[in-house]
């Protein structure tokens, strides 16, 4: 076997037999399938073809249940076949076993057989095939059916110049050209089966659901007179080839050739139909001509090509000969079936395509399965996989492409309309291979390079930061939540110390109880250092992953240095391991950039709005510094001043700075761009471009917003000069866990809502209630009860009863009606009243003559039991 | 019975058209009946049942003992998400041949167990017997009693033959699976929070309550089975409270941990305002937790309002819309009937897979009086009333999409491959957005 286990197979790459009899079935007109067997098989079959083609699939079933399993099914299946008739008037009922039916040796043909003694008029041909899952895969099943069908159907032998087409499973759009190939070649023909418009159905007025489309009956029995038989299949045994039987019983010759993809085998198919008399139309050869015309267009992209195609064995044959033909390097040839044929019919193929570039190894695999798929093909450096959808995981894991071209396609639209026959089909597929490594090509190349020749002139040059911050640096960064796209695995915390600041915006007010309020500037209450010190030993137990400690405000962290300084300290002795980071207007920074860089703080986010004083002026109210108070322009100047200073030291020292911009309507918006061009030539290394909050009481309580796309086209306009942050969520200063989910409510002091006091006498229910949410029970079926209470305005839960609970130790107390009502009763005896949806005469006067009162409703559980105890 | 339609005689009971049958006349709907055969009924199998429960758990390894179908067509089927091992993604199937068939598979097994072990270092595995391995009589117990011993892993069988029952069987089947995984650890000492049963995670559900839980101060001990690893599963018995989800697959897992393990449970719901509203406060309640209901009232109150805010920017939308529900059970029915009315949605055509009795009485009195009730319906059926009721939309399974879309009817994935989460507030959003992507798309004018 050709897989990585020997016992095992991991993620397969095939299905069973039924599945392929279902779908060989589908090709016939009028036809209606049962499997015999258990449910489950034709609910999963029909899963799967619903999801591939987008069609109805009705596909019935005998439902063999333990006594059918034991008894034999026949009873089943005769009465499902009468089912069938009258729900579905078919012409023809194929009948496909299971494994179930095969193991327990149903003799499908006899039961056949009775079922036409019991109806001497039924029509209807019933067609049984042997396909027990275990005996083979969909392929062999498909194959199975068709020779069931000429073995099967009385033949008429009277010859005739038609020509008898075997087809494999095909999608519906391939059956199509195959038949437009046919007819444009002016050839009398019968092909079997015709799957071109029973899974691909049109949009009709009024459904039908039996399709119109199939080979009809009276179409297979001419075929014992055909004068050729035309089978595409190479693999498929002797004995499940119908072309072989035709031949064994009524003589007529016949060849096998491979499904007609690629240039050889459509020319192959072609000129055998030539030789039975057809003719090549000028379009079919303008067709050829084009095909090739396309096979040099790509063969250069092609030529890079290593792919792994996987799936039935013809399909596997035919679509590595179209890669070889086009230069792509088919490294890996894999079936799920067992197939020994397959190496000998393609070895020399692909040795030869592989020689052309150099490629040593290559693999030809039967009986595999997509674990080992994906191992051979990581080994092989595979860059296109071709095959059906089951192929996606492993193609997601090795980072390439999947043409999807092979049932099932499951992930993705159009598996009816796959195309790959002949040269029109040949060319799609080629197509969408070349594209796929054209893409890789496009998509990669820059990156690569880049890699491989930029990087290393870069580490091989001088300007190099010692290795070790920079490593440990770029680590807190990877683990900040701010600074890593997304954000969402690891959690910081807001350290609300720094209750001053030392800048008046015109944009803020800054509260300090506002718990449900979340923005800058917010927070419940102010810490000291040891509060919070004690408050981050209490988070670090709760909160998984807290890597950052950040100082936020709720003022500005550089103004109350001191705080700020003391709490960092503190928190370092404790753990040597959590990030610093915090947040300022960057006036103070000159003063304090090379204290902060002792103090092991790795990030920090300085605030600047403009770059211009006129502008800066306008955002500011004022400015505190050294001892006066600046207003207009001036105030703008040593502000901006101090921040650039700043943000250069700190970018020198190796901190990772942010830079947050406000954008302000009327006033900065057309500025931003200016803003981060000068940030990033001074080393910041991220910009977070914001939407004002409007805040009551604040300067620009009423200005316009700007709106979230125009901040999204001016984040994506800068993104040119700076790494840009999308998921900014302006955090309160006292803000815990990760981005997107604050956990902070949780460690502030309570607010005070406790349950409201009853207004009336408190009063118990008992609730019958199968869903738990709605009274929906019956009082005599409820084995447990819902106990409530309420006083008339509020309704709580208490506990759930179990009725046997409440059972006084006879072991037989529940097969007695009576007594099961009595134990009811005592489950409720200290309620007041009892809901349920119903209730029987008799439980109601027991409940009553106890005083207990009787609702019967259906409602929200909260509901009732409150209108109850108001009343 | 409405003259129109043709119904199989055997399937007349399972159908119930209110506008043809006064209440109370004793009539009652056929439910909770093996499958009519030939019939081209909806439901799956035992092993379905199984599988699907226990195929969230992220880390075991689930080996399917039979023939290839039954792997092949469960593999990773499901939108389970997982925030850790990806292992319950792959499939592993002993690949039944004919030579197994007939000699037996119990050496295959073992074999299989013993690569697994030597290759992959389990530490759970689950193998899971099929219809035929249920006729041919390995004793696949013993195998993996034997695998136990021999390496010191939990092995686990989980004996599910498709034709020995229905859906709900596999489901009981699964529930005894887990209780005998978490056996040894029945005496863990109790400690805060919840285990969150019945939720598979599909598209993340799991996280969404969690999350809410988390909200208002409730740890969530266990999941069962969504996003659950071995580790995770074995806390299990530590938990004060078990919350129900999905009734129908884990009311029986909750009763037997009430019973064994001393954990009461509530149900509770997360499909609409009203059920994720109450499901909270009842769990804050259940606890005792004062703390934990003020924030639940508080967070609940405010997402309320906000849901209700965003389903009014859509009812225009819905007017005069009616729609046909078709899923697995009972309880989803119900809750879609509820979350449509809120919508200003009338519900037509309405049926189930497994629906018990007391689901279908519901039902019928909560839809209007020209409505159909069918209890594992065939596809000629859904189509015959859907279109007599004129449903525009439908709201079902992977396998019914196609028959609504060729009758022009628009459709809503209500099953376990969706990618969209329909629990809890973000949940409402999605439902509305879906059934409105649907419905109100431009296709309809071109092709009615």
């Amino acid at each position: 076997m050709g897989a990585n286990l020997v016992n095992l197979n991991v993620n397969p790459c095939k299905m069973c037999m039924p599945m392929g009899a279902v779908s060989a079935f589908y090709g016939l007109k009028g036809c209606m399938t049962i499997l015999h067997g258990s449910q489950g098989c034709a609910t999963y079959i029909r899963r799967h073809m619903a999801t591939h083609y987008n069609e109805p699939v009705d596909v019935a079933s005998s439902s063999l249940t333990e006594e059918g399993t034991v008894f034999g099914g026949e009873t089943n299946l005769i009465r499902g076949i009468e089912n069938l008739i009258s729900l579905y008037s078919p012409e023809i009922i194929g009948v496909a076993t299971t494994c179930l039916a095969e193991t327990i040796g149903e003799d499908v043909g006899a039961i056949i057989r009775k079922f036409y003694d019991a109806h001497p008029d039924a029509k209807v041909k019933i067609i049984n095939a042997s396909s027990a899952g275990y005996a083979g895969t969909q392929y062999e099943g498909f194959f199975r059916v068709l020779r069931a069908v000429v073995e099967q159907t009385p033949m008429d032998t009277n010859p005739s110049q038609s020509v008898n087409i075997i087809a494999p499973m095909l999608s519906p759009a391939d059956f199509r050209q195959l038949k437009k190939l046919l007819e444009s070649m002016g050839l009398s023909y019968i092909l079997l089966p015709d799957l071109s418009e029973n899974l691909d159905g049109i949009h009709e007025k009024h459904y039908k659901r039996i399709k119109s489309g199939g080979t009809p009956l009276g179409e297979i029995a001419r075929m014992a007179g055909a004068k050729y038989t035309i089978e595409l299949s190479r693999f498929i045994s002797e004995d499940d080839s119908p072309a072989q039987y035709l031949n064994e019983q009524f003589g007529v010759p016949f060849e096998r050739l491979a499904m007609p993809a690629g240039i050889r085998d459509t020319d192959a198919l072609i000129e055998k139909l030539v030789e039975l008399g057809g003719r090549k139309t000028p379009e079919l050869m303008r067709e050829r001509g084009r095909y090739i015309d396309a096979m040099i267009d790509s063969h250069k992209y092609c030529a890079l090509g290593r792919a792994a195609v996987f799936g039935e064995p013809d399909f596997v044959y035919s679509v590595i000969r179209l890669c070889c033909e086009n230069g792509v390097i088919p490294v890996l040839a894999a079936t799920g079936s067992v197939c020994p044929a397959l190496r000998p019919a393609l070895e020399e193929e692909i040795r030869k395509c592989a020689d052309r570039q150099l490629v040593e190894k290559t693999v030809i695999l039967d009986d595999c399965d997509f674990d080992m798929i994906e191992s051979v093909s990581r080994e092989l450096g595979v860059n296109v996989m071709i095959g059906s959808s089951d192929g996606r995981r492993a193609a997601h894991r090795l980072g390439v492409d999947l043409v999807r071209c092979a049932f099932p396609i499951h992930d993705r639209v159009g598996g009816q309309r796959v195309r790959m026959i002949g040269y029109g089909g040949s060319l799609n597929l080629l197509d969408q291979i070349a594209n796929i490594l054209l893409g890789n090509q496009e998509e990669r190349f820059r990156g690569e390079i880049y890699d491989s020749f930029f990087e290393t002139a870069r580490h091989t040059g001088q300007a190099k930061k010692p290795e070790g911050t920079l490593q440990t640096i770029a680590q807190r960064t990877a683990s900040h939540p701010c600074y890593t796209c997304g954000g969402g695995k690891y959690a910081r915390m807001h350290l609300p110390v720094a209750p001053k600041c030392n800048i008046q915006c015109n944009y803020c007010v800054r509260k300090y109880d506002c718990p449900n309020e979340s923005r800058p500037g917010v927070t419940t209450q102010v810490l000291t250092p040891e509060e919070a010190l004690e408050k981050y030993k209490l988070v670090k137990k709760q909160v998984e992953n807290l890597t950052v400690i950040g100082i936020a405000g709720p003022g500005d962290a550089l103004a109350n240095f001191e705080q700020t300084r003391d709490t960092l300290r503190l928190i370092r002795e404790y753990d040597p391991d959590v990030t610093f980071c915090l947040s300022t207007n960057g006036l103070m920074l000159p003063l304090y950039a090379q204290e902060l860089v002792d103090l092991g703080v790795s990030h920090v986010t300085v605030t600047i709005n403009a770059v211009d004083v006129e502008i800066g002026a306008k955002i500011y109210k004022y400015v505190d510094y050294m001892g006066t108070r600046y207003t207009g322009v001036a105030a703008a100047s040593i502000l901006l001043g101090n921040q650039l200073a700043g943000l250069r030291y700190l970018t020198e020292h190796g901190i990772i700075c942010k830079v947050n911009t406000v954008v302000l309507r009327g006033i900065n918006e057309e500025h931003i761009e200016e803003v981060i061009k000068k940030v990033r030539d001074l080393g910041a290394y991220i910009s977070n471009i914001m939407q004002m909050i409007p805040v009551a009481g604040s300067a620009f309580e009423n200005m316009e917003l700007v709106s979230n796309r125009e901040i999204s086209e001016i984040r994506n306009k800068c993104s040119v000069d700076l790494k840009q942050m999308y998921h900014c969520r302006q955090c309160r200063a006292d803000a815990i866990g990760t981005l997107d989910n604050d956990v902070s409510i949780e460690f502030r002091g309570g607010c005070g809502t406790g349950e409201e006091q009853a207004a009336l006498p408190v009063k118990k229910y008992a609730v019958a209630s199968k869903s738990g949410m709605l009274v929906d029970q019956h009082f005599g079926h409820a084995d447990t009860f819902y106990i409530y209470e309420s006083d008339g305005t509020t309704a709580r839960f208490v506990e759930k009863r179990q009725v046997n609970h409440y059972c006084t130790g006879k072991e037989d107390c529940l097969d007695d009606k009576q007594s099961k009502m009595d134990l009811i009763l005592s489950t409720v005896a200290d309620c007041s009243g009892v809901l349920a949806l119903r209730i029987g005469n008799a439980p109601l006067e027991k409940l009553e003559s106890k005083g207990i009162k009787a609702v019967t409703t259906y409602d929200r559980i909260e509901n009732a039991v409150k209108q109850a105890a108001s009343q | 019975m409405s003259g129109s339609v043709r119904i199989l005689e055997e399937r007349k009971t399972s159908i119930l058209d209110k506008a043809m049958c006064c209440n109370g006349n004793g009539k009652e709907i056929g439910c909770e009946k093996q499958s009519v055969s030939g019939a081209v009924s909806q439901r799956a199998c035992v092993y379905c049942g199984a599988r699907v429960v226990l195929n969230p758990i992220t880390d075991a390894y689930h080996i399917v003992h039979g023939p290839i179908g039954c792997a092949s067509y469960t593999w990773d089927i499901r939108g389970s998400l997982s925030s850790g091992a990806e292992i319950y993604r792959n499939s592993y199937s002993t690949d039944l041949r004919e030579s197994d068939i007939i000699f037996g598979g119990e050496k295959k097994l073992a074999a299989a167990i013993d690569e697994l072990v030597e290759k992959e270092n389990p530490k759970l595995i689950f193998v899971y017997a099929t219809c035929i391995v249920g006729v041919i009589g390995d004793d696949i117990e013993a195998v993996c009693r034997l695998a136990e011993e021999k390496y010191g892993i939990r092995v686990i069988p989980v004996k599910a033959p498709g034709f020995s029952g229905t859906k709900s069987l596999g489901y009981k089947i699964a529930c005894n699976a887990i209780m005998r995984l978490i056996a040894p650890n029945r005496e863990l000492p109790k400690g805060k929070g919840v285990n969150i049963l019945g939720d598979f995670n599909l598209a993340g559900e799991m996280w969404i309550i969690k999350s809410y839980l988390e909200r208002i101060g409730i740890p969530v001990v266990s999941t069962v089975t969504g996003d659950a690893s071995f580790e995770s599963l074995m806390r299990m018995p530590s938990a004060q409270l078990n919350i129900v989800q999905c009734a129908g697959s884990s009311t029986y897992l909750a009763n037997q941990l009430e019973e064994q393990m001393g954990i009461p449970y509530i149900k509770v719901s997360f499909f609409g305002v009203e059920d994720t509203t109450s499901s909270l406060v009842r769990i804050a309640q259940a606890l005792g937790d004062q703390q934990a209901l003020s924030k639940a009232l508080a967070f609940t109150a405010e997402e309320s309002e906000k849901a209700k805010a965003f389903l009014k920017t859509y009812l225009p939308k819905f007017e005069g819309k009616k729609a046909a529900v078709y899923v697995g059970g009972g309880f989803k029915a119900i809750s879609l009937i509820r979350q449509f009315r809120e919508m200003g949605i009338e519900t037509v055509v309405v049926g189930t897979q497994t629906g018990q009795k007391e689901d279908y009485e519901i039902i019928e009195q909560l839809v209007s009086d020209d409505t159909v009730i069918l209890d594992d319906a065939n596809p000629a059926e859904l189509e015959e009333f859907m279109l007599e009721k004129g449903a525009d939309i439908l709201v079902g399974g992977v396998k019914e999409r196609p028959l609504a879309y060729k009758l022009g009817i628009a459709f809503c994935d209500h099953n376990h491959e969706r990618k969209h989460a329909l629990a809890g507030f973000e949940g409402i959003r999605n439902f509305t957005r879906e059934v409105n992507l649907s419905l109100n798309s431009p296709v309809w004018e071109f092709c009615r």
